[in-house]
């Protein structure tokens, strides 16, 4: 079935906006609307550099160097252009000679942030990771708002193992999208891996408040999206509390009433698949319920 | 050395798992049996992770209902796989080793298999296999190349990597789902993910 032309757009505009690299969709799509004879008015440079992105992404470079050239007679001397010339060359080109086109761009503006993640992430995939910290610490002193930069400093920590500076970088997300319940469950799963329990618990029920508050009669309905998966951590982290105490770096303390969290917590569960399938989900139900009840059940 | 062989299905949905998330580093579980002294078929793989890798709850969670699935159908977890989000890395990450060594305490010939990037579209097998040797996790090595003829390592079917490649060109991997979207939605069917295997399967 073709999609229709506006709601193709609307697509690739849902996907610019939430950063979405859903790159084989964005190709196939953005490649027919550029075909298409219609003008596209301003929208269209924004689909072309979203093509641009998805191809070098799906390794069509035929197709990445017909949109970047079309791109760069547009807007000659465009620092984002800049930005997509150095991704292209990375595609194709040795670290060496994109980090030396990068080191020319940024002596001559040295506040091109872009320019300088581009360069830190080289950094990090070559194996030099202190050397991409140090510079991710200096970008975030310098643009203290960009919430990717700090996303990037945690998960550089938790894959060396350094989960209390990965929490400290994932509090600075946290301060600047405090709305976002997905952070504070990389929050929470980031304190559990840490061996800090308590904290992860109390972080596990902040996704679950933020995910359940504005329901009505939220104990009524089942648990949903990503208020499963907090619900689970919960289930996990209080059932260990449960049978061990564990010390909390964070000095955060155990709730009082862990049993009756830890029951409320294989209540809530159980109802996600307890549900019937719901006409909205096409009638089908939940899937896997038998190991989910070996599992809550299991001491 | 035992011998291993890895079926349609199981080779069918670690491809799956790689193709729908080409930029992350995924990973999930094999579960087979041993079929003689020796003889390990590895017959399905259960996908995991993808959001991120390296955090240990829902791995634990994800662990233990995978095993309580594989007992279910008979057999037991047997590996472990990942693929890196680079497609030039072929390296077990230490979230790796880690998860493979818990499996290896249930199973003694535990393995782990990393995706080849760069041979998922050659019609090659594109799996790295890694032993536990001595006191680490290391690639297996020996005469022949893993999957050639003569290999401990033998793919059910000489033409699995050309159909797994075929299969995806047909889009069948935008079906299949793992744990991680199954805890958004939990209709996904993580365990089986039979509405994208092939009719034959």
């Amino acid at each position: 079935m073709a999609l229709s032309r506006s709601s193709a757009l609307e697509k690739l505009a849902t996907f610019r906006t939430n950063n979405t690299r859903a790159s084989q969709e964005t190709f196939q799509t953005a490649s027919v609307i550029l075909k298409s004879a219609q003008k596209l008015g301003d929208d269209g440079w924004a689909v072309l550099e979203q093509l641009f992105l998805a191809a070098v992404d799906v390794g069509r470079l035929d197709v990445a160097d017909q949109s970047l050239k079309q791109l760069a007679d547009r807007f000659p001397e465009s620092p984002r252009v800049d930005v997509l010339t150095g991704i292209r060359m990375e595609a194709s080109e040795s670290p060496e000679v994109v980090l030396t086109y990068y080191a020319q761009l940024l002596d001559a503006d040295s506040a091109n942030a872009a320019i300088w993640k581009r360069r830190i992430s080289i950094l990090r995939r070559t194996g030099k990771v202190e050397k991409a910290v140090e510079e991710l610490t200096q970008l975030l002193d310098t643009f203290y708002t960009d919430l990717d930069g700090w996303l990037e400093l945690a998960d550089i920590y938790t894959t060396c193992n350094q989960y209390h500076l990965a929490l400290q970088a994932l509090s600075h997300a946290l301060l600047l999208a405090p709305q976002n319940p997905f952070y504070v469950l990389q929050f929470a799963e980031t304190a559990y891996t840490a061996g800090d329990l308590p904290l992860a618990l109390k972080t596990f029920l902040v996704v679950v408040d933020m995910c359940e508050r504005d329901l009505d009669a939220p104990e009524h309905q089942p648990a949903a999206g990503v208020a499963v998966r907090a619900w689970m951590g919960v289930k996990l982290a209080s059932r260990r509390l449960m049978i061990n105490s564990s010390p909390s770096a964070s000095n955060t303390a155990v709730p009082k009433t862990l049993n009756l969290i830890e029951e409320l917590a294989t209540e809530r569960v159980l109802s996600a698949y307890a549900a019937k399938g719901a006409a909205s989900r096409g009638g089908k139900g939940a899937q896997g319920k038998d190991v989910v009840v070996g599992w809550v059940g299991a001491r | 050395m035992s011998q291993y062989s890895v079926s349609a299905q199981a080779y069918f949905k670690i491809f799956f798992h790689a193709a729908k998330h080409p930029h992350c580093s995924v990973n999930g579980v094999l579960l087979g049996k041993e079929e003689s002294a020796g003889t390990i078929r590895i017959v399905d793989a259960v996908p995991l992770l993808h959001h991120w890798t390296s955090l240990s709850p829902m791995m634990e969670i994800g662990l233990d209902l995978a095993g309580r699935h594989a007992e279910s159908a008979g057999m037991k977890l047997v590996g472990y796989y990942q693929a890196c989000e680079r497609i030039d890395d072929t390296a077990l990450a230490p979230v790796g080793e880690r998860v493979a060594g818990k499996i290896k305490d249930g199973f003694k010939d535990a393995i782990a298999f990393v995706v080849d990037g760069k041979n998922l579209a050659s019609g090659e097998a594109a799996l790295v296999p890694y032993t536990f040797q001595g006191t680490t996790w290391r690639p297996y090595s020996d005469d022949t190349t893993a999957f050639n003829v003569g290999s401990a390592f033998q793919l059910a079917a000489p033409d699995l990597p050309r159909r797994a490649l075929a299969l995806v060109h047909e889009k069948r991997h935008f079906m299949f789902g793992d744990f991680d979207e199954h805890l958004e939605d939990v209709t996904i069917d993580w365990l089986r993910n039979a509405s994208c295997m092939p009719p034959d399967i």
